[in-house]
Order: C-alpha cells, then sequence, then structure tokens
C-alpha cells in the first residue's frame, strides 16, 4: 500500500526511531506493539542499548520470529564488553507493569489508532504517568493525507477505531505533555508531492516526546516498590554475550593469555633453532605408518641447549622479549628422573605484548589474580610466569603405547577358515 | 546437483553484477533475508488458475528461526540431501524380498536412531488456497488468510497458495472473507486437495522442519546445516579455535519406521576474524607470497558473517575491492562501508583490506529476474569455521581437537540420551511437538547384526590369522616373505648434507630388513643435493635414467613444495617409482627398524610387489574403484581415480586419472579409463572379466541420482566398447564413508565399539535401496564409523551375504595399511592416487606407470 514512498513508509518510520537512537543513545528502549519484533530487530545492532523489550498484545505474533533476535553464532566467538538483554513481553499497554518503567525510550509506532478512545487516555496513564520513561516517540496516520491515496474513503485499515488530523493529533499530545510534565515536538515520515507538504502534512505524523523533569526525579518516582504489579507475561529474554559476565571474561582472558604465551614459545624455539616451524607446512604423508612416528629432531638439540639458556634472564632493557622466555624443570624434577620440562613466559612480557590483555584484566596483579584461580593456566610459585609444556615431549610420550594395543573384554569370535564354498554356484 | 549443473550455475554467477550478501533482498523487512531457492523446482505452474506469478515458486516456505526450509511441493526434486527420491532397489529382482545376509554371529547393537511415534493416522492435508480478488504479494496473502485462526488453528504453513494443515477442515471446500487495509473485499476459498500419509516424502520433510525449530527452542545456533550450542564452549586457545558441540539431525523413512538419526556433532569456528587471519599471514610469509599463500589458505574455506548469521564459502578474493567500492542497491549507489553502517551499525574499520568474494549458489533472483551476483564479503566482518588444510596436517593441533572432540562408545551415547532427554524434559519444546502431534522414543535403537568371521591372510608361502579384534596382523606378517616382490637393482637415494647419516643408516636398515621379506636389492647410488628445490631438481634430472627403478628421496622438512616438486617430475616428466622420506621420521634409531619395514614394503608395492592375499571365491573377476578429489584451487578442477583389479588375489592394480575439464562430468572421462582397465585385464589374464563390481567412492548428499541415473549407463557404454558380444555381470556399489549412523556393542555390560566384520543390513536400512553397513576398521580410541555401501545396480545376481563378505575382504587388501581398512582397497587406492594428483601433481600422471601402485 505503500508505492508511492520510496523507501517504503514503515521502513522509513522505523528508520527514524533508529536515528533517534544514534542521536540519544538511550540504554533502554521499549517497543510497544512490536508485532513480528521487526523494529526490534534492527535495534539491536545499536548496541549502546543495553536492555531491549518489546511488548504486543498478541504473544502468537511475537513468538514467529522471537527466536531471530537471539545472539547469532559470532556474537559469541568475539563477545565485546556491551551488554544487551532483550525481553519479550505479551501485555497491553492499557495495563502496568513495573519491569517498563524507568526507560530511556519508549516507542509506540502506529499503536494508538488500534486502541478505542478510552483506552487511548489509559495507553496517556500508563506510558506518561506510570512508566514515565524520558523519551517518547508516537507515531500515527495523518488523516489530512489520506485523500491522496487513489482508494476509497474511510480507514487505512479495518482495525483503525480513528484517525487523526494533526489539529487532533496535537491536541492529544499537548494534554499528555501538561498532565505529565513532558515537551513535544511534532514531525513525521513520509512526504507529500510537491507542493502539498502545508497543506496535507506528512502521511505518518509523528510526536517526539520528552520528561521535562530530569533524570533523577523520574527515577525517584520508583519509591513504592511495594504495589509493583506484574500483568505482562514474559515470553522470551535472552542476554548477549558480553565480556561482563565475569566467565566469559575470564575465557576470553585465559584463551589470549594462553595464544600469546604459545606464541612468545614458539617464535622463540624457531629462533633458536633458527628454523621454521616444520607443522606450519603442509605434510602429505607418504604411508599411514610413518604419519604417526614423528620425533623431534629439534628437541634433542634443545636438551644440550638447555643448560646454557636456563639462567638466560639477562633483562638487558632494548633486548627482544623473547629472551626472556626461558626453560624451567618441573617441580618433579628432584624426586622423579623423568624431566617434565616446561617453557615458562613472564606475565610481563605478556602484558606488553598483547595489549587486549591491559583492556581486559585492568592490571598486572588483576590478570595474575584471574589466572591463579584457573585450572587452564599453569603459572610459576611465585605466580609471575606462565608455564606451559613443551609439547614435541607428549608428542614422543605418545608414540610410545602405539602398540599396546589389548583385547578389552571381547568375546574373541571364531575365526577359523570357513569350508570352501562356492559362490559362483548361487548364482 | 550433477557436476554439470554445479559448473552451469558457477557460469551464470560470473560477470552478474556484484552486490553485498543481503542487499538484493534489501525489500524485505525481515531480518534474515530468504535464502535462495535450491535447485530447479519441479511444478511450475502447476497451479492452473492461481494468479500472478507466485505460482512459479509454488513451494512451501516455513520459517525455522534464522533459516528457513523449503519444501518441493509433493516431494519434487529440491535439494535432496537424503537422496529420498532415488529408488533402485525394485529394479534388482533378487533383492526384492530380502536384502539380508546370513553369515557371522548375530551380536546386540544399539544404533543412534529414535523411533518417531507420530499420532495414529498422522496425515498432513494439503490444500489450494484461493484469493478472489487475486492477491500479488505473499505477505498480505498470508495475513489475510491469517485472519482466520478460529477455522485454521495455530498449527499450520502456508506458501502464498498451498496450506498444510494437521487436521482436516469440516468441509472440502471452505469460503472465508477478509478485508485488505486499503477495505478491499477479498474471498478466500481453501479447497482439500490432498492427504499426505506419514511416509509421503513431504510429511517427513515436514518432520524435519519442525524438528529444527524444536533446536531452535532449545537456543542452538544453526550454522551450515547442523546446529550447535554455543553457551558451553570448548577453547583451544593455541590456536584460536573455539568449538561448539551440537548435533547432526534427520527424520527419515528408514528400513523398519520413521525415525530420528542424530549424531553429536563438532563445530571447529575460529574467534579470530578472516582480517586478523590475513594480517597475521601476511606477517609470517611477506607482502610478496601473501597474495598467493592467502589464496590458498582462505579459498574453500567456510565463513560466518557477523551480521546475518549466514555461512558463504570463500570462493576468490578481489584484490581490487576494498569496503569504499560501490554496489547498486534499489536505485542508488552505495559504499559497502556505508551499507554495513546504516544496515547494521557495524563500523569498518580498515578501509583498506580487500573483500572476499562467494559465488552464491543458485541464487534465485526476484521471480524471473536475473540471478543476483557474486556477493562481496568484508573479511573484518567475516569469521572462519573450520580447519585450513594446513591446520589438518598439524598433527599437533589435530591432536588437540581430538581430545576434545572424541567421544568414546559410552560418552557419545551418553550425549545422545541426554539430547533426547533435554527435547522431552524442555516444555517449550514438548509443547511444540505437542502442537504437531509428535513425539520420540526415549531410547535408542536396539537392533541385531552380525559379525562376519575373520579372514584368512595368505603371504607367500604361508598363511595365518590375525587377531579380530584389533584388524591389524603388523605383527603376524613380521618374517613372512611377501608374495611377490620385485628385484631391485638399479636405484638411487637422495639426500642433503645435513641428512646423510641418516641417510646412510636407512640405507643399511633397507638392507636388513628386505631380506627375510623377499625383496632383494642392490646398493643404492647415493646422491647428495643442496637444501634448496632447483638443486633437487637438477639432481634428479641428471641421474634418473631409463635403467632407474626406484627413487628415495630423503627430504629435510615435510615442507610440501619440494614433495611436489619430486612427484611432479617422478610421476610426468620422467616417470618412475618414487619414494619420499621426511628426515625427521628416520632420525630416531630405536624406531629406525620399523620403519624402515614399512618403507621397504611401501617400495615393494610401488615397484609391482605382491604383499599379501585373501581368498576370493569369484573367478575372472574385476573390482573396480572410484574416487574424486576435489581441486578447491586450480580453477576448481576436480581429479577422479579409477583403479581396477588384474589378477585373482587382488593384489595387482591398474590405476588411472582424469583431470576433469569445465562442464564436463567426472564420469566421461573415468570411461576412457575403465576402457583402458579393461585391455589391461585382457592382456593380463587373457580374457576379459565376467563379472565387474565397482565401488564408488567420493558421491556426496544429493548426488546419488546422477550415479544411477547418469553413470551407471556410462558404465555399461565403456564395456560395449569392448565387443558387443562381451556382457560380463556388473554390479554398482556407491560407498559412503561420511555418514552420521553410529553403532554400539554391549559386550559385558560395557558399551563399546562394534568389532570390525560387524554387519547391518535391516532397521537403519532405507527400503528403497539394495544397502547395508559394514564395520570394518578397528579404532584405537573414539567412536568407529561405519562405512555404508548401496548397491545401486547389480545384475550378478549374487547373493547379499556374498556381496557383503566380498566388500568386507576388500577392506583387507590395502597394502599400506598391514590391517583392515573402512573402505574396499580400490577405493582408497583411487583416493590416495586422485589426491596425489590434486595435492602435488596437478597433471596425469605416466602411463608407464599405469599397472604400478606408485601413488602410495
Amino acid at each position: 500500500m505503500d508505492p508511492i514512498f520510496s523507501p517504503p513508509l514503515h521502513r522509513q518510520r522505523h528508520q527514524f526511531v533508529i536515528d533517534f537512537v544514534k542521536r540519544n543513545k538511550p540504554k533502554k528502549v521499549v517497543d510497544l506493539g512490536c508485532s513480528e519484533c521487526s523494529l526490534l530487530q534492527k535495534l539491536k545492532f545499536h548496541r549502546e542499548i543495553e536492555l531491549l523489550v518489546g511488548v504486543d498484545i498478541d504473544g502468537a505474533n511475537i513468538k514467529k520470529k522471537m527466536h531471530g533476535l537471539a545472539p547469532m553464532s559470532t556474537d559469541y566467538l568475539q563477545p565485546s564488553y556491551d551488554q544487551l538483554r532483550i525481553e519479550l513481553y505479551q501485555g497491553s499497554v492499557t495495563q502496568e507493569d513495573a519491569r517498563l518503567r524507568g526507560f530511556d525510550l519508549v516507542t509506540s509506532i502506529e499503536l494508538i489508532e488500534h486502541l478505542t478512545l478510552a483506552d487511548v487516555e489509559r495507553f496517556s496513564e500508563v506510558v506518561f504517568g506510570y512508566m514515565t520513561p524520558v523519551a517518547v516517540i508516537v507515531s500515527t496516520p495523518n488523516s489530512e493525507f489520506n485523500p491522496l491515496f487513489p482508494r476509497p474513503a474511510g480507514f487505512r485499515h479495518s482495525d483503525h477505531k480513528f484517525e487523526w488530523t494533526r489539529a487532533e493529533f496535537k491536541s492529544w499530545a499537548l494534554k499528555v505533555c501538561l498532565e505529565y510534565g513532558y515537551e513535544v515536538e511534532f514531525t513525521g515520515v513520509g512526504q507529500a508531492p510537491r507542493g502539498q507538504q502545508e497543506r496535507v502534512g506528512f502521511c505518518s505524523q509523528i510526536g517526539v516526546f520528552r520528561w521535562l523533569g530530569g533524570r533523577q526525579h523520574c527515577n525517584m518516582l520508583f519509591g513504592d516498590d511495594a504495589e509493583d504489579v506484574f500483568s505482562y507475561t514474559l515470553l522470551y529474554s535472552i542476554n548477549y554475550p558480553s565480556l561482563h559476565d565475569n566467565n566469559i571474561l575470564q575465557r576470553v582472558l585465559v584463551s589470549e593469555v594462553l595464544y600469546w604465551a604459545e606464541k612468545l614459545k614458539r617464535n622463540w624455539i624457531e629462533e633458536k633453532t633458527g628454523e621454521r616451524d616444520d607443522t606450519s607446512t603442509l605434510c602429505p604423508a607418504e604411508g599411514e605408518g610413518e604419519e604417526c612416528l614423528r620425533t623431534s629432531e629439534r628437541h634433542m638439540e634443545m636438551e644440550d641447549r638447555q643448560t646454557a639458556e636456563c639462567g638466560a634472564e639477562t633483562k638487558n632493557p632494548g633486548e627482544r622479549q623473547e629472551s626472556e622466555l626461558f626453560w624451567t624443570n618441573g617441580k618433579g624434577q628432584q624426586e622423579s628422573c623423568k624431566l617434565r620440562r616446561c617453557v615458562s613466559v613472564p606475565l610481563a612480557v605478556l602484558w606488553s605484548c598483547c595489549p587486549k590483555l591491559s583492556v581486559l584484566s585492568g592490571s598486572l596483579s588483576n590478570l595474575r589474580h584471574v589466572l591463579m584461580d584457573n585450572p587452564e593456566v599453569k603459572l610459576s610459585q611465585d605466580g609471575s610466569a606462565v608455564l606451559l609444556n613443551d609439547q614435541e615431549r607428549d608428542l614422543e610420550e605418545e608414540e610410545e603405547d602405539r602398540d599396546d594395543l589389548e583385547d578389552s573384554g571381547y568375546a574373541v569370535c571364531s575365526h577359523s577358515a570357513e569350508p570352501e564354498e562356492d559362490w559362483e554356484r548361487n548364482v | 546437483m550433477t557436476g554439470r549443473a554445479r559448473a552451469r550455475s558457477r557460469g551464470r554467477a560470473r560477470g552478474q553484477e556484484t552486490s553485498a550478501p543481503g542487499a538484493s533482498q534489501a525489500r524485505e523487512p525481515a531480518p534474515a533475508a530468504p535464502p535462495p531457492a535450491e535447485g530447479e523446482l519441479v511444478g511450475r505452474g502447476r497451479q492452473k488458475g492461481a494468479p500472478g506469478p507466485y505460482s512459479a515458486e509454488a513451494i512451501l516456505q516455513i520459517s525455522g528461526g534464522f533459516q528457513q526450509v523449503k519444501l518441493g511441493e509433493r516431494g519434487g526434486r529440491r535439494r535432496d540431501f537424503h537422496d529420498a527420491g532415488v529408488n533402485t532397489r525394485q529394479a534388482m529382482e533378487h533383492v526384492k524380498d530380502s536384502k539380508s545376509g546370513t553369515s557371522g554371529a548375530a551380536i546386540q547393537l544399539t544404533a543412534n536412531f529414535f523411533r518417531i511415534v507420530s499420532r495414529p493416522q498422522w496425515v498432513l492435508y494439503q490444500y489450494h488456497v484461493d484469493f478472489k480478488p487475486p492477491m500479488e504479494a505473499r505477505r498480505l496473502r498470508s495475513a489475510l488468510l491469517f485472519h482466520h485462526e478460529e477455522v485454521l488453528g495455530s498449527a499450520r504453513s502456508f506458501d502464498g497458495a498451498l496450506l498444510f494443515l494437521p487436521h482436516r477442515l469440516h468441509n472440502k471446500e471452505t469460503v472465508l472473507h477478509s478485508e485488505t487495509r486499503n477495505g478491499e473485499k477479498v474471498q478466500i476459498t481453501v479447497t482439500l486437495t490432498n492427504e499426505l500419509p506419514p511416509t509421503s516424502p513431504v510429511c517427513i520433510q515436514f518432520y524435519n522442519i519442525i524438528f529444527r525449530r524444536i533446536l531452535r527452542i532449545l537456543d542452538m545456533q544453526q550454522i551450515g546445516r547442523n546446529y550447535y550450542n554455543p553457551k558451553d564452549p570448548l577453547n583451544i586457545p593455541q590456536h584460536r579455535l573455539t568449538i561448539w558441540p551440537g548435533y547432526t539431525t534427520t527424520i527419515l523413512r528408514y528400513e523398519s519406521s520413521i525415525m530420528l538419526c542424530t549424531d553429536v556433532s563438532h563445530k571447529v569456528l575460529r574467534s579470530e576474524t578472516v582480517l586478523d587471519f590475513m594480517a597475521n599471514l601476511r606477517q609470517k610469509c611477506g607482502n610478496q607470497r601473501f597474495p598467493e599463500i592467502c589464496a590458498k589458505e582462505l579459498v574453500g574455506l567456510i565463513v560466518l558473517t557477523k551480521y546475518n548469521n549466514k555461512t558463504y564459502r570463500i570462493d576468490d578474493i578481489a584484490w581490487d575491492h576494498t569496503p569504499n567500492n560501490t554496489f547498486t542497491r534499489g536505485d542508488k549507489d552505495i559504499s559497502f562501508k556505508n551499507y554495513y553502517k546504516t544496515q547494521y551499525n557495524l563500523d569498518i574499520t580498515d578501509g583498506n583490506q580487500v573483500l572476499l568474494v562467494s559465488h552464491v549458489k543458485k541464487a534465485m533472483g526476484p521471480a524471473g529476474g536475473p540471478p543476483p551476483g557474486p556477493a562481496m564479503l568484508i573479511p573484518e566482518l567475516c569469521y572462519l569455521t573450520g580447519l585450513t588444510d594446513k591446520m589438518r596436517a598439524d598433527y599437533n593441533i589435530m591432536k588437540d581437537l581430538s581430545t576434545h572432540t572424541k567421544l568414546e562408545p559410552e560418552q557419545r551415547e551418553v550425549r545422545l540420551n541426554r539430547f533426547v532427554s533435554n527435547i522431552h524434559t524442555n516444555t517449550d519444546a514438548q509443547a511444540e511437538l505437542d502442537k504437531w502431534g509428535l513425539n520420540f522414543d526415549k531410547q535408542l535403537l536396539h537392533l541385531t547384526g552380525r559379525v562376519l568371521p575373520a579372514e584368512r591372510i595368505f603371504q607367500g608361502p604361508k598363511s595365518y590369522d590375525y587377531n579380530p579384534r584389533a584388524a591389524d596382523w603388523s605383527k603376524e606378517m613380521r618374517g613372512v616373505p611377501l608374495i611377490s616382490s620385485p628385484q631391485l637393482e638399479s636405484w638411487l637415494m637422495l639426500y642433503t648434507r645435513r641428512n646423510s647419516n641418516e641417510a646412510q643408516s636407512l640405507l643399511q636398515t633397507l638392507n636388513r630388513v628386505s631380506g627375510p621379506l623377499g625383496f632383494r636389492m642392490q646398493r643404492a647410488v647415493m646422491i647428495e643435493y643442496e637444501d634448496h628445490q632447483e638443486s633437487l631438481l637438477r639432481a634428479l634430472q641428471q641421474n634418473v635414467g631409463p635403467q632407474t627403478q626406484m627413487v628415495v628421496v630423503v627430504l629435510p622438512s615435510n615442507r610440501k613444495d619440494k614433495y611436489d616438486s619430486v612427484k611432479k617430475y617422478l610421476c610426468v616428466d620422467s616417470p618412475v617409482p618414487s619414494q619420499c622420506v621426511v628426515s625427521r621420521t628416520i632420525s630416531k634409531p630405536q624406531t629406525l627398524m620399523t620403519v624402515a619395514t614399512k618403507i621397504a614394503l611401501q617400495m615393494a608395492c610401488k615397484m609391482g610387489g605382491e604383499l599379501w592375499s585373501v581368498e576370493i571365491p569369484l573367478k575372472q573377476l574385476m573390482i573396480v574403484g572410484i574416487d574424486c578429489y576435489h581441486d578447491t584451487l586450480a580453477g576448481k578442477r576436480s581429479i577422479g581415480a579409477l583403479v581396477a583389479s588384474l589378477n585373482q588375489g587382488m593384489s595387482r592394480w591398474f590405476s588411472k586419472c582424469v583431470l576433469q575439464h569445465k562442464g564436463q562430468e567426472i564420469m566421461d572421462g573415468l570411461k576412457m579409463a575403465l576402457s583402458a582397465a579393461l585391455k589391461a585385464y585382457l592382456k593380463f589374464n587373457n580374457c576379459l572379466p565376467s563379472r565387474i563390481i565397482v565401488y564408488r567412492d567420493g558421491v556426496g548428499d544429493g548426488q546419488l541420482h546422477s550415479v544411477v541415473n547418469y553413470e551407471v549407463s556410462q558404465i555399461m557404454d565403456s564395456i560395449k566398447s569392448m565387443g558387443h558380444d562381451y556382457v560380463p555381470k556388473l554390479s554398482v556399489v556407491v560407498v559412503k564413508k561420511r555418514i552420521s549412523s553410529r553403532f554400539f556393542a554391549h559386550i559385558n555390560g560395557k558399551v563399546t565399539n562394534p568389532p570390525p566384520g560387524t554387519i547391518v543390513d535391516s532397521e537403519v536400512t532405507r527400503p528403497e535401496w539394495y544397502d547395508f553397513y559394514i564395520v570394518s576398521q578397528a579404532v584405537r580410541s573414539g567412536s568407529v564409523s561405519p562405512t555404508h555401501y548401496n548397491v545401486v545396480y547389480d545384475t550378478s545376481g549374487l547373493k547379499p551375504d556374498h556381496m557383503q563378505r566380498l566388500t568386507y575382504k576388500l577392506c583387507h587388501m590395502y597394502f599400506n595399511w598391514q590391517g583392515i581398512i573402512r573402505v574396499p582397497a580400490p577405493c582408497q587406492y583411487a583416493h590416495k592416487l586422485a589426491f596425489l594428483v590434486g595435492q602435488s601433481i596437478h597433471r596425469e600422471p605416466g602411463v608407464k606407470l599405469d599397472d604400478l601402485l606408485f601413488y602410495l
């Protein structure tokens, strides 16, 4: 029905809200009459929003596409600090629900014309009087525009209870402002053809309301918790992964530490052996058997150098970081003859080469604290360095048990050669 | 889709205008742009009298979370991953009644299948919906129809013309009245056109769609075809890998009933963007080699985008594009940078990054319009999924991965049970299932398999048995001479100065171990080369002569380029069997004997030696193995390899490799190869084989119909070309390794893998096929994966039991592994050959090597 508008009118309305969000950066936004959540779907990309709520009286409508609001796979891969929670409620805008109080922005896009005038009164009370958001965007058809549509007179939709002229909308809006302490600004989307804008106005008229009392005051209103009402039904809620979640932060931090530690270890080994890491090139297997039999010649060389390197903690300020990594022998060195070797990567080195760590953990001591509690990371006794196993060693151990194949309780089935059979004959 | 159709769609995509993904669907306000329909739709214009252009897309569309799945009406050919439309069994008289074998001992198994306990008489009713006056927009049609929820109920599915309901409306024809926003009165006529029984393909497709909704309700993320749980990831930080546990699910009609087949699956994701990856790579390999290496690493990988949860395959890199380039959206030009900012509020920080190109497959443009061009992707907004070839070849990464993803049978069974009980206990999921009257069994399917007796291995003068549980005879074959081995008189060993000690000791050890094998070798000519490619090549050119029987090259590292150039030279330019050894492999004295023995065996095979054999009760039989390798680089050429047996013992093989040309079916080339194989057989045996059994590997999901309809007749043509009176018995068996069926044995109260030789040919097979499963190999850890065999053509009259046992016997005949493998040996040989050619040689090997296993 909007062929005369480009882009389509509904999209222009949504764009209006998005532009508002971009300018004003509200943290808590609720869309009343969210229907199939198409506006929410767009708003969820604006991560300055921390709480995004949709309300509709038709629960089935919400359910249709609500799973589309879930985080995307990639949101889990590199979580950011932005927090976002989405909640969807089934409920009527003429009823109060304490969970919707104190928002920064309430949008009501093409909603009020579906209410009876009595319900519009209730709507005003609930939204402006009870929810008391900082800003409200209300859009509704402008009936003065209707004659421009090439179709018989009447409302734009069969369910519309009224369609207001600009004057009617204005008088309602001003009354609301007076009563609840808001100011309003009128605008709209859907320009009339040239020369007629003045006469008929926008196709959709929009009122942008702003609370006059300031944030402080409006929060104070919620002192009376005792009477909190919860008339809406929560249909869906989801928290987007965020670094504010301690578990996620820990996971990311540990991953980052281990990644950089391994990387430094590899660089160091490469430098010492003067050889590029073999494993970084493709190795077509010459035979399945051979694949498993790989030893580390490098490892042997290491052994000789180990003693020399062990104390090489010469901290020349200008020297490359890699020289601060050093081999250490595991704690078991004394009691066991089997050498468990580790590479030790000082936290300070990690800290200086990975800027992300400081962003994530704030301070070096905080980082140490986090790592100390984590079972995945091994720290040196004084907590100043990350210990990494020398992988090549593991590899060798793996090979040892190659031939230890034993039966595990399997009843051996007879495998004596069967009497000769003539398969051909059966043909 | 057939290879030809694929080539076609590729051709079409080229040269189209480019667009950002999702941009072409900008008309739709929906967040997830509708995915392109797959394949050709049967039933275009079938709806007589149905107005408007929509009848052309008479497909049922149901949104299941992000991904929308499309149904071809009446099960028409859509993207048919399960090859459900192929019915081959009916043409084979001898398996119409039974396709079960008889040998072996019965074994009780469970399988990863859950029966659907559907509501009795579960019937889907199909209605035709007519609008008067005709309504153009599909959305409007849906909106008008769904005003009548009180009549239709809440469980419904409508595509604009066809309506599916789980219940029958009171009258055959129902007339409803609606009104548009413009106040226009519309009369809607809903007419019952069909009742679909629970087994109809549409119904089954329907179960799958509903099940996907369930997975969505369980908060799982769809990636590709499967669903994964992002809440509980496993991280391998060293490699920036994240693994999400998930499930593959398929609901299909199996032999005895409709079942849900579900397996544990793991998705490997990268917690870095493609841009990060590229920056790292550039740092590693330098600016000069970067473009080449980058393309090699990235092309063929699947990426996940930040804004719409869709996956794209990287087909190319647009080195001349940056986010500042523009594309046409609507009637305006917009830069990629601005598009992502306005559409998704995403900032692109690096304005100089090059773009990735993905040829969106078979995209259906706006009805009748031109298909959209390739999608341009911004590296910064893409995450890599899966592993690169390089990572796959990295022993450490694979080890780390397998510790996370390998599940012992017991663990796997527990996970599967937990999955189904989750569905049963989640109230939302249960409500959705109840709505449709669907329900699943709570228990894994129990079934009976058979364990075939172990084969006796014949080797030279001796024969021996092996431990059937381990399926390996490397110990038993020690000290037993081979069936036959060549005399090695003139051969070379090349090595670098650094490895001269290793080379010397290898030479000595080879001499020592070859004696007991009956493999007589003279001293090799030792040649030193400098550690770079040109020197190595020069050494080969100067020393390899017509009398050279074998070249052994000791490589200082496993760098692919040296290996490739050796193989290229010795397969194409101067065809001689060759053996490469990485110096590291032979550097440890304590394992040198074992390694040298393996190398000696490999050398013997490469020169035409025969290691062992099993008893093959069929005479004048030729076994053929076919496999493909899809080269993602080099113009995406596919390589087909055909390997055919030349003797009774299945120990001599004829091998041929063909490089597919653009727009050509792989079988067109293999037809020639098969004729050549038959000629070779004739030369070897003085007669043509009286029966031919073709094992065709490398058939992808949904490609079965092209094998059945096209390849089989190509094979027959090829046979006919040997003479009109030559009519051998022919069987064609499609071999599939990548399947999600799993079997568990319960032995002594423990859940274990089924022993090697386990056959399953009931319950979980498909009623329309002559198919069976064999667990032939033994695995040391994790769950074993059975191989699926589907006999699609068979004039041999061979009993199913014999077909199964012959197949199992052939799994014993792969000379590069002293044990039983997953597939019949010729398939593995064909795989090896295709892989070598696709990875290293890129050309057809010399004819001189045709009857040698030079590619082992």
